[in-house]
């Protein structure tokens, strides 16, 4: 390689031809271009005449240019020029270790560090250097670190580009005893790209890598972020968030932090300026009590990384709760009914004090009534609909409720009580009585407590008991030590009734002043969406929704295992950060608390340190060149051409347009692509895929029209002309339906097309396979790839026989074939929208229709009314596709059913 | 079309009266006066009946105005044949760009707008390659136009002037680049006959400018060689002196004859040329050269 300054050349043999070029010069001056031919009637008058002899026939100066410039173009890229040439790391032959970081550390500048790996690999290749890579994170599959072992710089390179960052920190010490393993027969030159970070193990690694022989170079970039979540007992009206960066950077930065919903909506954003030497940061992001109820995700903006997101889960979320109590309302602050209630649940959830009858006129998802016997009359009445309807009534007893409770002895029972209250309470440990006072049992599995430490220092002297029944023990959600319930709880409706069975003051026991009684408040206020399932609790979780190493949610892959005790897991691959748990109850397991504070990386003496970034990146200049080579070559050939006479003007006109045409060729199928999106965006229209038979194409066609002509009669649906598309090669998202008929010489489409596809279904579009004449035989293989959920045929309760017209049967050309949609139980997601349409009864023929709207294809067994139907399904099915099962809402079943019936 | 062309080129200018001088043999009874007394139809004028005139010439009517007999004579009314040649040889079928009509195509058209205006005029029309007799009336253009499409190629640089009658007027356009030698022999055998001509030299401007440069190959239309020229700039002077010389060559041969002599360029507008021909054709004939 040669170098000058910036440019440098790989072969720089190549330049000697540059000697040759003045005689190519010389060369060319003597050969002159041949002269043009011109006819001339009058000819005969030139013969003879010769002008003076002077130096004949020149080619032109620009000729001669250009077939030099033409020359220099082909040597200097055969000498294959570079700019900013990346300095060459060792001798050519010689193997080289990679090393790299790929930790949620190196997530932030991944990018630029894969950039970086690709060059660096890409000259290794350039001198034939064998490498051997060697990633420091534990793999996503939870096996145990490995080297990819001596290979060509080519392979390594396709190694880089499968190359993630993992949601979870590096093993260095993992990872150096995987370099001391490693054959030592030749000297290795190693090359380190560092996160940054230190947890203690660095220099070891780094000293495995120089004990290679070949010396050390350690490639550092910009270090990842952490983002702590904010403590759940935040203030009321503001989350704080803490930011976490590398100790000891010394340059100010301005960080945004983002709050998001589950859509990816952003509720929230603000900036804080990180000063210089400062590493950590609190940000308060300030929200009100809907939004922050609808928070998922708390992100750094412009930083992609797992621990740079934050999940949030219910514990951030804040609930109404309304809160009424019976006592003297004047009485001193401690003693207060409500006093230690309001206390415990004022960080999670939004309190509102009042009346019972004022509280129900505003929307609660928990109501708190602290001894307040069985409330008369209509609020009664209200509040039992209230808890009907899904509220959640948490009762504390008290002298008044156990008073009531002796009252009402053989009276109608109290609906919103679990248990039927004994008359008279109970006491323990007073002065006339023997018992000491009591203490906690163990939550039962099935308690929504399950799984909270019982503290012993808490003492019940005074409960109300309960009434024996069959149903008291699974109803008893937590007991004193001898066993008497503490806390009930039943489910009303979609509600619970709950009922404390002690004062919620220190009146009758100490449980309001133990640590215990927030977090048991926090539970039952959680169950107001119905979180705590009987038999859940924190026993294992499994995963729902992992993060992957640039903080993106993904379904979980094979290796993530249940979670089993969030508070001392440590993120791995069995357990990556994410949501674990089932359903609503999810519990977020961050990353970012788990990091612990990081340190710096300090190079060990020897090594040399660089950062990415501060060297320019090397160019290759040799495919342009051979592009000028090209453009010339192609110039001077219209040049000999018009020189001879041979290219008239419309010739040069239709070589220039070729010139151009070719030139700009690729940019010319990317506006294709973008006038294919921008058509079919525009509008809502139908889609049909192309096939490859053209009789089945122009049937798609003519049917999908016309029922798009049907459908702007009947319905305010205006479709506009429906676009055949090819699935290999199109983008099918804009269609809210794809029409596939299914041929027996369709290819299957590629894995890829497939991935396409099914990421069309999965967000909500409607393929509809019509396998007609039979070609059922057809289907299972064309769809073998695409994730095609478990079918049942649609029965009459399904959306699609009524989603406009009511239809009992969905006939087509032919008629009687089944209609497959998704298993009911089968579609979780997208409200349980079927994907596809499965039938045989070829639609599209019975729809299509000429340019004057008769019918093309006669329909079997026959007559206008199965056409009427055939096309009435097609509505149903648009209407399918473009309202999903709205009208499966129970709105309106009564009126559906009354007409059914008639 | 280009009959329709001619004709409308032709309606610009009053019908060509041929000078009545050499009437002589090709006199046939026509529509038109010749401004002078004699046989004819339309009224001419009076005058004093001589000794000798017969009595059936006096006009009694206005010799009863008078003591005098008056004699009433008829205007002379005599039609004469223009013989037309135009050049079809492959030298003519050449243009120096698109914007220009081909010479032929110019050549053309000025016969057949002559031949508009004579036969307007009363006059007959013929062809002098033999193709077409003397003729006239009202289809007589389109038949011109037809036979003049299907005329052959002489051999010479002019047709053979068989069956010319003697004093016949005719008119010759061509580029008239052929050697002089010829030109001349084919003019005097046609002259012999007694014959008068007119000829137009039509030539494309390129062929006057020389304009094109560098080096270029010049190939003949009809077979004459080609030539090598290496920087066409250099010889423009000594190709524009040549011309020049072969023009009053020409000019020469057609004042020899007592013939006139014209050059017209195709980048200039046909009715100039027309116009000359027309006077050339109705005055009493300057011989000589006249510029168009």
């Amino acid at each position: 390689m040669l170098s000058l300054g910036p440019l440098a050349f790989v072969a720089p043999w190549a330049l000697g031809a540059v000697t040759f070029l003045p005689a190519l010069w010389w060369l060319l001056k003597v050969t002159p271009p041949s002269p043009r031919t011109v006819r001339f009637p009058a000819v005969r008058l030139l013969f003879g005449l010769e002008a003076r002899e002077d130096s004949a026939a020149r080619t032109p100066w620009w000729v001669l240019a250009l077939r030099l410039a033409l020359a220099l173009a082909i040597i200097l890229a055969v000498a294959h020029p570079l700019v900013h040439p990346a300095q060459p790391l060792a001798r050519a032959g010689e193997p080289l270790a990679v090393a790299v970081d790929d930790g949620w550390a190196s997530a932030r500048d991944w990018a630029e560090r894969k950039a970086y790996l690709d060059e660096m690999l890409a000259r290794a290749e350039r001198a034939d250097r064998p490498v051997v890579l060697i990633t420091t994170a534990p793999p996503a599959d939870g096996s145990p670190l490995t080297s990819s072992g001596l290979v060509p710089a080519a392979r390594a390179r396709a190694l880089v580009q499968a190359l993630e960052p993992k949601p979870w920190a590096v093993d260095r010490a993992a990872a150096a005893r995987m370099v001391a393993a490693l054959p030592r027969e030749r000297s290795m030159a190693a090359v380190w790209l560092a996160d940054g970070l230190d947890a203690g193990d660095g220099e070891d690694f780094a000293r495995a890598l120089q004990s290679l022989g070949g010396g050390l170079e350690i490639v550092t970039g910009r270090t990842a972020r952490a983002l702590l979540p904010p403590d759940p007992a935040s203030p009321a009206d503001r989350l704080l968030v803490t930011l976490r960066r590398l100790a000891g950077t010394d340059d100010p930065e301005r960080v945004a932090v983002r709050a998001l919903d589950a859509a990816g909506k952003v509720l929230g954003r603000e900036e804080v300026m990180v000063a210089p030497g400062q590493d950590t940061a609190t940000i308060a992001l300030r929200l009100p009590t809907e939004l922050r109820n609808r928070l998922t995700r708390l992100d750094i903006e412009g930083e992609r990384g797992a621990a740079s997101t934050v999940l949030l889960d219910e514990r951030w979320r804040r609930r109404p709760v309304g809160l009424a109590g019976g006592g003297d309302p004047a009485a001193a602050p401690l003693l207060g009914q409500l006093y230690y209630v309001d206390k415990a649940l004022a960080p999670h959830a939004e309190l509102h004090h009042g009346e019972v009858s004022e509280l129900l006129g505003r929307p609660l998802a928990v109501m708190v009534l602290a001894d307040l016997p069985a409330v008369p009359g209509s609020t009664g009445e209200r509040l039992e609909a209230w808890v009907r309807n899904g509220g959640v009534l948490v009762r504390f007893a008290g002298p008044a409720l156990a008073h009531a409770a002796s009252e009402a002895r053989g009276g109608a029972p109290d609906p919103l009580l679990p248990v039927r209250p004994r008359a008279g309470g109970r006491s323990l440990g007073g002065a006339m009585s023997w018992t000491a006072p009591q203490g906690l049992a163990p939550f039962p599995e099935s308690s929504p407590f399950a799984g909270l430490p019982v503290p012993t220092d808490v003492t019940v002297a005074a409960q109300v008991l309960a009434e024996p029944a069959i149903e008291l023990n699974e109803r008893t959600w937590a007991r004193l030590a001898d066993g008497t319930p503490l806390v009930t709880g039943v489910r009303l409706g979609k509600g619970w009734t709950v009922l404390v069975h002690t004062t919620a003051n220190a009146e009758w026991s100490t449980l309001a002043l133990s640590g215990l009684f927030p977090d048991m408040l926090r539970r039952l206020v959680a169950l107001a969406d119905g979180i705590a399932a009987p038999g859940g609790g924190d026993a294992a979780l499994p995963p729902a929704e992992l993060l992957d190493g640039l903080g993106r949610l993904t379904a979980p892959s094979g290796a993530a295992a249940t979670l089993s005790d969030p508070a001392r897991a440590v993120p791995g691959p069995r357990n990556p950060p994410g949501f674990y748990g089932d359903g609503a109850a999810r519990l977020a397991f961050n990353l970012g608390p788990r990091v612990g504070t990081p340190s710096g990386l300090g190079a060990p003496s020897g090594a040399t340190e660089t950062r990415l970034g501060e060297r320019a990146r090397e160019i290759d200049l040799r495919p342009a060149l051979l592009a000028i080579a090209l453009v010339l070559a192609v110039v001077d050939l219209l040049a000999a051409l018009a020189l001879r006479g041979l290219l008239g003007r419309r010739g040069a006109a239709a070589c220039l347009a070729l010139l151009v045409a070719f030139g700009i060729a690729p940019s010319g199928r990317a506006a294709e692509a973008d006038a294919f999106a921008m058509e079919a965006a525009l509008s809502t229209r139908l889609a049909y895929v192309r096939t490859g038979d053209t009789a089945v194409d122009a049937k798609s066609k003519a049917g999908l029209a016309a029922l798009s002509r049907l459908l702007a009669e009947r319905s305010t649906a205006a479709l506009a002309e429906p676009m055949a598309v090819s699935v290999e090669t199109d983008p099918v998202l804009f269609f809210p339906l794809l029409y596939w008929p299914v041929t027996p010489g369709q290819a299957p489409p590629s894995a890829k097309a497939a991935e396409k596809l099914n990421d069309y279904m999965r967000r909500g579009g409607l393929i509809v396979f019509d396998a007609a004449d039979g070609t059922e035989a057809a289907l299972p293989a064309l769809t073998a790839g695409l994730a095609v959920p478990p079918l049942a045929p649609v029965d009459e309760e399904h959306v699609l026989t009524r989603s406009f017209y009511l239809l009992k049967e969905l006939p087509g050309r032919t008629a009687g074939a089944p209609v497959w949609v998704a298993a009911a139980d089968a579609t979780g997601t997208n409200d349980g929208v079927s994907p596809v349409v499965v039938g045989a009864a070829d639609w599209a023929g019975a729809w299509a229709a000429d340019e004057r709207g008769r019918p093309l294809h006669a329909v079997a067994p026959g007559g206008e009314r199965q056409r009427e139907l055939a096309y009435r399904f097609g509505v149903n099915l648009v209407m399918y596709a473009l309202t999903g099962n709205y009208k499966a809402d129970q709105v309106h079943l009564p009126a559906i059913m009354e007409r059914l019936g008639r | 079309m280009k009959e329709g062309q001619a004709q409308a080129l032709a309606a610009r200018l009053p019908p060509l009266l041929v000078a009545a001088e050499r009437v002589a043999a090709t006199v046939a009874g026509g529509i038109h006066g010749r401004r002078r007394t004699g046989p004819g139809e339309s009224f001419w004028q009076y005058r004093p009946t001589q000794p000798g005139d017969p009595a059936t010439a006096i006009d009694w009517r206005q010799s009863a105005r008078s003591d005098r007999l008056f004699t009433r004579e008829t205007e002379w009314s005599a039609a004469q044949t223009v013989w037309l040649w135009r050049d079809p040889s492959a030298s003519m079928e050449w243009r120096s760009s698109r914007e220009l009509p081909t010479k032929r195509d110019r050549a053309e058209l000025l016969a057949l707008a002559l031949a508009a205006l004579l036969l307007r005029g009363g006059e007959r029309v013929a062809l002098l390659s033999g193709a077409l007799g003397p003729t006239s009336g009202g289809g007589a253009l389109t038949r011109l136009a037809i036979a003049m499409d299907g005329e052959a190629i002489p051999p010479g640089p002019l047709p053979a002037a068989a069956g010319l009658p003697r004093h016949a007027e005719t008119v010759l356009l061509s580029d008239f680049l052929s050697p002089l030698r010829d030109i001349d022999a084919a003019v005097r055998a046609v002259a012999a006959a007694g014959a008068v001509g007119h000829l137009v030299q039509v030539l494309d401007p390129a062929e006057e400018s020389l304009p094109f440069r560098g080096r270029v190959r010049f190939a003949g239309l009809e077979g004459e060689g080609e030539t090598l020229v290496r920087r066409t700039e250099d010889v423009r002077g000594a190709y524009a002196a040549r011309l020049a010389a072969h023009r009053d060559g020409l000019a020469a041969i057609a004042r020899a004859a007592g013939w006139t002599f014209a050059v017209h360029h195709t980048d200039q507008p046909p009715q100039a040329a027309l116009l000359a021909l027309h006077s050339r054709l109705s005055a009493p004939r300057a011989g000589g050269r006249a510029g168009c």
